[in-house]
């Protein structure tokens, strides 16, 4: 089946009326970066499509030391405008020039790993997604409470992640993304780590990962087990191997399991190391 | 739905297309309006043989539903050859070899372009970011680092396009 319709709406409401009218019959994309690939390859033949790209949510707000980032934004726009350098920092390791002026905030929250690096700095920043339905308005829901499994999520059939917000970060943030290359690579682990200290101890810490789950997710064992303790060596190392033991890492032609499980070990370590220096 | 006609500014023309929904830019570009340079290598914004600039943006065409230009301006590799020689980065990418089976060099040559015009003098780690998206399986890349770096180095950078 080819594409019988691709409906570009002008507002979110249009869009929202389309989703509710359409159904999950109707695909839906921001910047194409994940569906035109299946599209043009014939493994994705949605009869419809629906592209946000027109839909007003498309905008990157500075508020209150944080930003709220429409769905659609381009991730160029996040990496120049966002106002957070851990967000800026993670574009910049996402694909090249032109797939970041394509790929947007929102739609990459639905890259399987090891791809969707947006989040893992997400994650750290304490993140809430908004997401709105036709007939039941608007929702916010924390991002570590988004994913639910490979390529899943909490999102009903009939609602739209519409914006992205992230409050002022407290503490230090660090992001180190380890691949192959220096540039535009996949990630064999992305590290983001936000960490208050207060008189030497972990007062709060974030420690998210990416490419070694099904999704990016919250080493919340390895976060507990810093949680008020003294940010020593030995400590750090202790949360670097807790991360390393409850991440669940896959097998791809970048890296095996086993190599991805011991470089949580290092990069959880040299993340946490940074943000204590 | 039936095809509709699309109206974009292509190389500094208005230009009309019909095309059938979700036809790709490369794809209306190359199989409608007959101009070929812009390559399709892997039909998954992998390979960046594809790149073409949107207002001032480089984006992949192959994964662009032409729809998404409307009203916009597009300026692909026949933009900026001139009528009569060639355009310095051309220039550049054939006296330093940087070109072998050729099948890259649009896409090499116009992310070039969106480069050194918004950076006119980039360091060579600005350039191997920004070309880090286009593939080359033949020339190993550094003659092609060096070719733009050439053309960064000469002060006319900005002269040779015929559009914008």
């Amino acid at each position: 089946m080819t594409t019988q319709v691709y409906f570009r709406p002008r507002s979110l409401a249009e869009a929202l009326g389309l989703l509710d009218e359409h159904g999950p019959a109707m695909l839906v994309m921001a910047g194409g970066t994940l569906a035109m690939p299946l599209i043009n390859k014939g493994i994705s033949r949605p009869e419809k499509v629906m592209g946000l790209r027109q839909a007003g949510l498309d905008y990157v707000r500075r508020v209150d030391g944080g930003v709220h980032i429409g769905a659609a934004a381009p991730l160029s726009q996040v990496r120049t405008m966002s106002g957070v350098p851990m967000l800026a920092e993670a574009v910049k390791n996402i694909a090249g020039w032109a797939v970041q002026n394509m790929g947007t905030a929102g739609g990459n929250l639905f890259a399987p790993p090891p791809a969707g690096d947006l989040a893992v700095a997400l994650l750290a920043l304490d993140a809430q997604v908004k997401v709105a339905s036709y007939r039941r308005g608007e929702r916010m829901i924390p991002l570590d409470e988004f994913f639910t499994g490979f390529l899943t999520n909490c999102l009903a059939l009939d609602e739209l992640v519409v914006e992205i917000q992230v409050s002022k970060p407290a503490g230090k943030t660090v992001l180190l993304k380890y691949g192959r290359l220096y540039t535009n690579t996949p990630a064999i682990v992305s590290v983001a780590v936000r960490l208050v200290a207060n008189d030497g101890k972990a007062d709060d810490v974030r420690v998210a990962l990416n490419a070694v789950g099904p999704h990016p997710f919250r080493a919340r064992q390895a976060e507990a087990a810093l949680r008020g303790v003294a940010l020593q060596a030995e400590n750090i190392a202790v949360a670097s191997n807790t991360a390393a033991a409850e991440c669940e890492p896959f097998t791809d032609p970048i890296a095996s399991a086993d190599y991805r499980r011991r470089m949580v070990g290092v990069f959880v370590q040299r993340a946490l190391a940074q943000a204590v220096a | 739905m039936a095809s509709k006609i699309i109206t974009f500014t292509l190389n500094g023309h208005e230009t009309e297309v019909m095309v059938k929904p979700l036809t790709t830019l490369a794809k209306a570009l190359r199989e409608k309006l007959g101009f070929t340079a812009t390559k399709c290598g892997c039909y998954e914004g992998n390979c960046g043989s594809c790149t073409v600039i949107v207002n001032g943006e480089p984006v992949l065409s192959c994964i662009l539903p032409v729809e998404e230009v409307e009203g916009q301006s597009v300026l692909t590799l026949e933009g900026i050859t001139p009528s009569v020689g060639l355009h310095p980065l051309q220039q550049a990418f054939q006296e330093n070899f940087a070109v072998q089976c050729g099948f890259c060099t649009p896409g090499m040559l116009m992310i070039s372009k969106a480069l050194l015009d918004k950076n006119p003098h980039p360091t060579q780690a600005e350039i191997r970011e920004a070309l880090s998206g286009n593939l080359c399986r033949c020339t190993g890349y550094d003659p092609i680092i060096v070719a733009v770096e050439q053309v960064a180095a000469s002060t006319n950078t900005n002269q040779g396009g015929t559009h914008e």
